[in-house]
C-alpha cells in the first residue's frame, strides 16, 4: 500500500467521523436513532462484502462509528449486531443462510446478534435422541441479545474441546430464553441468554471459514477494541464538555479554569486521552487485517487489543469522573448528563474483560514457560 | 510487501548488522565505576563510531551530514535501543539543542563554524536557568552589555549539565533592562575558554556532579556570536526548545521499552514474583503505558515533520515520560526492596534508567523538574492545548 492510499483512507475515516458526529450529536446522549437511519448511512454493512449490498470496508471504519457512538452515548445495538454479529457472519464459511442474512444485515432488515462470551465455552451442541442436535448453555450480560431477530450462538461440541461453530437461531424457538438485564447504564442493552434442549436443524449450524479458535478469539478482541473505541469517544466528549464549562463558570471573580488545580486536572485528562488514542489506533490497525490463524501476528493483535481495552477502559472512567468533579454540584445533578457517561465508561471498562483480566492475559507472556511461544 | 515498508525493513537489517558488529558486548561492565575522563573518552569514541556510520546526526539536513528520512530515524533509535547501544550523553546538547538553534536561527557563518565542529566532537552546554530564573525563565538577570564589537556578560547560570566538559555554551542574557522581560533577552554563542568564566559542579540527589553553576565575570562575547536579532533571544529559544523533543523522547521511550522493561521483568523473575498476580498486573500496566508512549513519540515526530504538531504535543510527551519513569523506577525499588537501598552506585547504562532501581527512582526527579517542571508542562497543556485562561504574565 502506498502512502498516498493510506492518507486517502485516513481522509475517508476523518469524513466518516464528521458525518457520524453530526448525525449522532443531533440525537443527544442516550438517544435511540432508528436502525433504519444507521442502515441508510451505510454503517451496518461496513464490513459486508459488496455482493451482499455492503461497503466491503474494514474494521477501521467500524471503529470510527464505535468511537462516535461513545462520544454521543447513543443507545443502539451496534456492539452485538455489527461489531460482533456482522463480524461473526463475515467469519463464517460461505453458505446460503449466511449469504441471505448478510444482505439483510446490511439493509437493516435483520438484527443478527452474536452470543459470544469472554471466557470458557458457554454453549454445548450435542447429538440428542435420533441424531438430532441439541443446544444447551447460558450466558449473561450478552450485548443486545434482547433486540435480536436472529441469534448467532458460538457453541462447542459436547466434549468442549473440539472446534466451535455458529448456531444461527430464531430467538423465539422453544427452549431459548432471552431476559433483559436492567442496568445502571441505560444506554446499553445486555441480556441473559439461556438454551435448554433447544432443537437445532443441521442447516442452522455454520462453520467458521478459517481456524475456528482464532476466529472466536478475533471476535472477542473485536468486542474489546470496539469498547475501547467507545470509551475513547466517551472520554473525549467529557473532556470537551468540561473544558467548555470551566471556561465560563466563574467563582471568586474569575473563570474556574484559570485555577491551576482545575487546569492540571484538565491537562491530565488530555494526556490520558492522547495515550489511549495511540493504543486504540494500534489495536484497530492490528484487527483490520483478517485473522490468519494461530501465530505471531494473531498473538500480537490480541496483545494490542488487551492493551487498548485495559488502558482506555480505566482512562475513560477517570476522565468522566474528573468531569463530574470539575462540574461541581451541577455535574452530580442528573440533568447535566455526566452520570450517563460515567456509567457507560464504567460498563465499557468491565464488559469483555476488566482491565485486570486483560493485564493478566498480557502478563502470561512474561513467564519463562511462555517464552518463545 | 509494499515498497516503502520493504525499504524500511532493509534499513532495519542494515542497522541491526551494524549494531552487532560495533557495540562492544561488555561495555556496560567495562564502563561501570570508571573515572570521569575515561567515561568522556568512551563517549567520544562511541560518537565517532556513530558519526562514521552516518548515524550520529540523522536528523540534521543532508548538507550538514544528516538527511535520513524520519521513518528511518525512528528505526535507527529502535534498533540502537534493542541492542543496548550506549546513549550519546556527552554530545546530547550539541547534536540536538545547539544544532537546532544554529539551523533555525544561526547565520551561515555560525553554522559553518560549528556544525562540522560538532561532528568532530565539539561539546555544548545550555546556559539558560539562573538562581532566580527557573520556571520563570524570562526573569533571568545575567546581563550582556554592548561594548563596541563585543558584549560584556555578567551573571550566574545554574543547572548547566555537563559544563565542565563543554567547549561552547548556548547563553541567554539580558540586553535591555528597560524592556518587558521577554523582550529584553538575547541569545549568544559563548566560547567556554573565554576569560572570566568559572564552572563549579553541583552534587545532585544521586551523588552525580554533571550539573554545574557557571559564573560569568566581564566575559567578552563578539557581536558575531549573537544568534538572531538583539533582544529577540526569547523567540529564538522558544522556536528551538521543542524542536527535537519527538526524537529525543522516542529514543528514551525505546530505551525504557527495551532494557528498562527487561530489567524490571528480570528483577521480578529473580524474586520469583512473575506468577504473583499483583506484580504481574503492575508489569502489564507498565508494558501497556510504554507501548502508548512509544506510539505517542512516533506520532509526534510524524506530526512535527508534516507541520501538524499541536502546541502542547511536546509537553504531553515530556510529562508522560517523566511520570511513567518515576512510577516505574519507584515500582522497581519497591519490588527489589532493601537491597536496592544498598546499591550505592549506578551501573553504566544504555538507557536513562540503569536497573539500580532506588538510584533510578531518586534520579527520576531529574526528569520531572528540569526542562520545564511537570507543573509548568501541565500549565502549557491546559493553556495552549485546551485553551484554558492564562494567568497574568508580565
Amino acid at each position: 500500500m502506498t502512502s498516498r492510499s493510506v492518507s486517502d483512507l485516513a481522509e475517508v475515516r476523518d469524513e466518516l467521523h464528521v458525518v457520524a458526529r453530526d448525525l449522532l450529536g443531533k440525537a443527544g446522549p442516550g438517544a435511540e436513532p432508528g436502525w433504519d437511519v444507521l442502515a441508510a448511512s451505510g454503517w451496518l454493512g461496513i464490513e459486508v462484502p459488496d455482493e451482499f449490498g455492503g461497503a466491503d470496508a474494514t474494521f477501521a471504519e467500524v471503529a470510527v462509528i464505535a468511537e462516535e457512538l461513545g462520544r454521543a452515548a447513543t443507545r443502539v445495538p451496534y456492539l452485538g449486531a455489527i461489531v460482533l454479529g456482522a463480524g461473526t457472519l463475515r467469519a463464517a464459511a460461505p453458505g446460503d443462510g449466511r449469504a441471505e442474512l448478510l444482505g439483510q444485515v446490511a439493509a437493516g432488515e435483520a438484527l443478527a446478534v452474536a452470543v459470544i462470551t469472554g471466557g470458557d465455552p458457554a454453549f454445548r451442541l450435542t447429538d440428542g435422541q435420533g441424531g438430532r442436535l441439541r443446544l444447551n448453555g447460558e450466558a449473561s450480560f450478552v450485548p443486545d441479545a434482547a433486540d435480536a431477530s436472529r441469534l448467532l450462538v458460538v457453541a462447542y461440541p459436547g466434549d468442549g474441546v473440539g472446534d466451535p461453530v455458529i448456531v444461527a437461531l430464531n430467538p423465539l424457538v422453544p427452549g431459548l430464553a432471552i431476559t433483559p438485564t436492567p442496568l445502571l447504564d441505560e444506554t446499553r442493552g445486555l441480556a441473559e441468554v439461556q438454551a435448554g434442549e433447544v432443537e437445532v436443524a443441521p442447516e442452522e449450524v455454520w462453520r467458521f471459514s478459517g481456524d475456528p479458535h482464532a476466529a472466536v478469539q478475533r471476535l472477542r478482541d473485536r468486542a474489546s477494541v470496539a469498547l475501547a473505541c467507545d470509551s475513547l469517544g466517551v472520554a473525549q466528549a467529557m473532556l470537551e464538555k468540561t473544558v467548555a464549562y470551566v471556561k465560563v463558570r466563574h467563582q471568586f471573580g474569575r473563570p474556574v479554569g484559570s485555577f491551576q488545580a482545575v487546569k492540571h486536572a484538565c491537562a491530565d485528562m488530555l494526556v490520558q486521552i492522547a495515550v489511549a488514542r495511540e493504543l486504540v489506533a494500534a489495536a484497530v490497525d492490528a484487527l483490520t487485517e483478517p485473522p490468519e490463524g494461530p501465530g505471531a501476528a494473531e498473538a500480537a493483535a490480541s496483545v494490542a487489543a488487551s492493551m487498548a481495552k485495559s488502558y482506555t477502559g480505566t482512562a475513560a472512567v477517570d476522565v468522566a469522573g474528573k468531569a463530574m468533579q470539575l462540574h461541581g454540584g451541577v455535574g452530580y445533578a442528573r440533568e447535566a448528563g455526566i452520570h450517563t457517561y460515567l456509567k457507560r465508561a464504567a460498563l465499557n471498562r468491565d464488559l469483555f474483560g476488566s482491565p485486570i483480566a486483560h493485564r493478566a492475559r498480557l502478563a502470561s507472556r512474561y513467564r519463562p514457560a511462555a517464552a518463545g511461544s | 510487501m509494499p515498497a516503502l515498508t520493504a525499504d524500511l525493513e532493509d534499513f532495519r537489517t542494515t542497522v541491526r548488522d551494524w549494531c552487532r558488529a560495533h557495540i562492544p558486548a561488555d561495555w556496560r561492565a567495562a564502563q561501570t565505576g570508571v573515572p570521569d575522563e575515561e567515561n568522556v573518552a568512551f563517549q567520544r569514541w562511541w560518537f565517532a563510531q556513530l558519526r562514521d556510520a552516518g548515524y550520529a546526526v540523522p536528523h540534521w539536513p543532508a548538507r550538514w551530514g544528516g538527511g535520513l528520512p524520519v521513518a528511518q530515524q525512528a528505526v535507527l533509535y529502535q534498533e540502537l535501543a534493542a541492542h543496548d547501544a550506549p546513549r550519546l550523553v556527552l554530545a546530547f546538547v550539541s547534536i540536538h539543542h545547539a544544532a537546532a538553534t544554529l539551523l533555525e536561527a544561526g547565520t551561515e557563518e555560525q553554522r559553518s563554524r560549528h556544525l562540522p565542529a560538532i561532528l568532530d566532537g565539539e561539546i555544548w552546554v545550555q546556559g539558560f536557568s539562573e538562581p532566580e530564573a527557573g520556571s520563570d525563565l524570562a526573569a533571568l538577570r545575567t546581563t550582556a552589555q554592548r561594548d563596541g564589537d563585543r558584549y560584556l556578560v555578567n551573571g550566574q547560570k545554574l543547572w548547566a549539565s555537563g559544563a565542565t566538559h563543554a567547549d561552547w555554551c548556548l547563553l541567554l542574557a539580558r540586553t535591555d533592562q528597560a524592556a518587558p522581560k521577554r523582550h529584553g533577552i538575547s541569545y549568544f554563542l559563548l566560547d567556554m575558554r573565554s576569560p572570566g568564566i568559572d564552572v563549579r559542579p553541583i552534587q545532585n540527589a544521586v551523588g552525580d556532579s554533571h550539573f554545574c553553576e557557571i559564573f560569568l565575570n566581564d566575559v567578552a562575547v563578539p557581536t558575531a556570536n549573537l544568534v538572531g536579532a538583539e533582544n529577540a533571544g526569547w523567540q529564538v529559544a522558544q522556536a528551538t526548545l521543542g524542536a527535537e523533543r519527538g526524537l529525543v523522547m522516542l529514543e528514551l521511550a525505546e530505551r525504557l521499552g527495551n532494557a528498562g522493561f527487561r530489567w524490571l521483568t528480570e528483577a521480578c523473575d529473580q524474586l520469583g514474583l512473575l506468577g504473583d498476580s499483583l506484580t504481574a498486573d503492575r508489569l502489564a500496566g507498565f508494558e501497556t503505558e510504554i507501548t502508548g508512549l512509544r506510539a505517542l513519540c512516533l506520532n509526534l515526530i510524524e506530526r512535527h515533520q508534516t507541520g501538524r504538531a499541536g502546541p502542547a504535543d511536546a509537553s504531553i510527551v515530556k510529562l508522560y515520560y517523566s511520570e511513567l519513569l518515576q512510577r516505574m523506577t519507584g515500582f522497581g525499588a519497591e519490588i527489589t526492596g532493601l537491597p536496592s537501598h544498598a546499591t550505592l552506585r549506578k551501573p553504566a547504562s544504555s538507557g536513562w534508567e540503569s536497573g539500580a532501581w532506588m538510584l533510578d527512582f531518586i534520579g527520576s526527579w531529574e526528569w520531572t523538574i528540569p526542562g520545564g517542571t511537570s507543573e509548568i508542562q501541565r500549565n502549557i497543556i491546559a493553556e495552549r492545548g485546551l485553551g484554558l485562561p492564562r494567568e497574568a504574565v508580565a
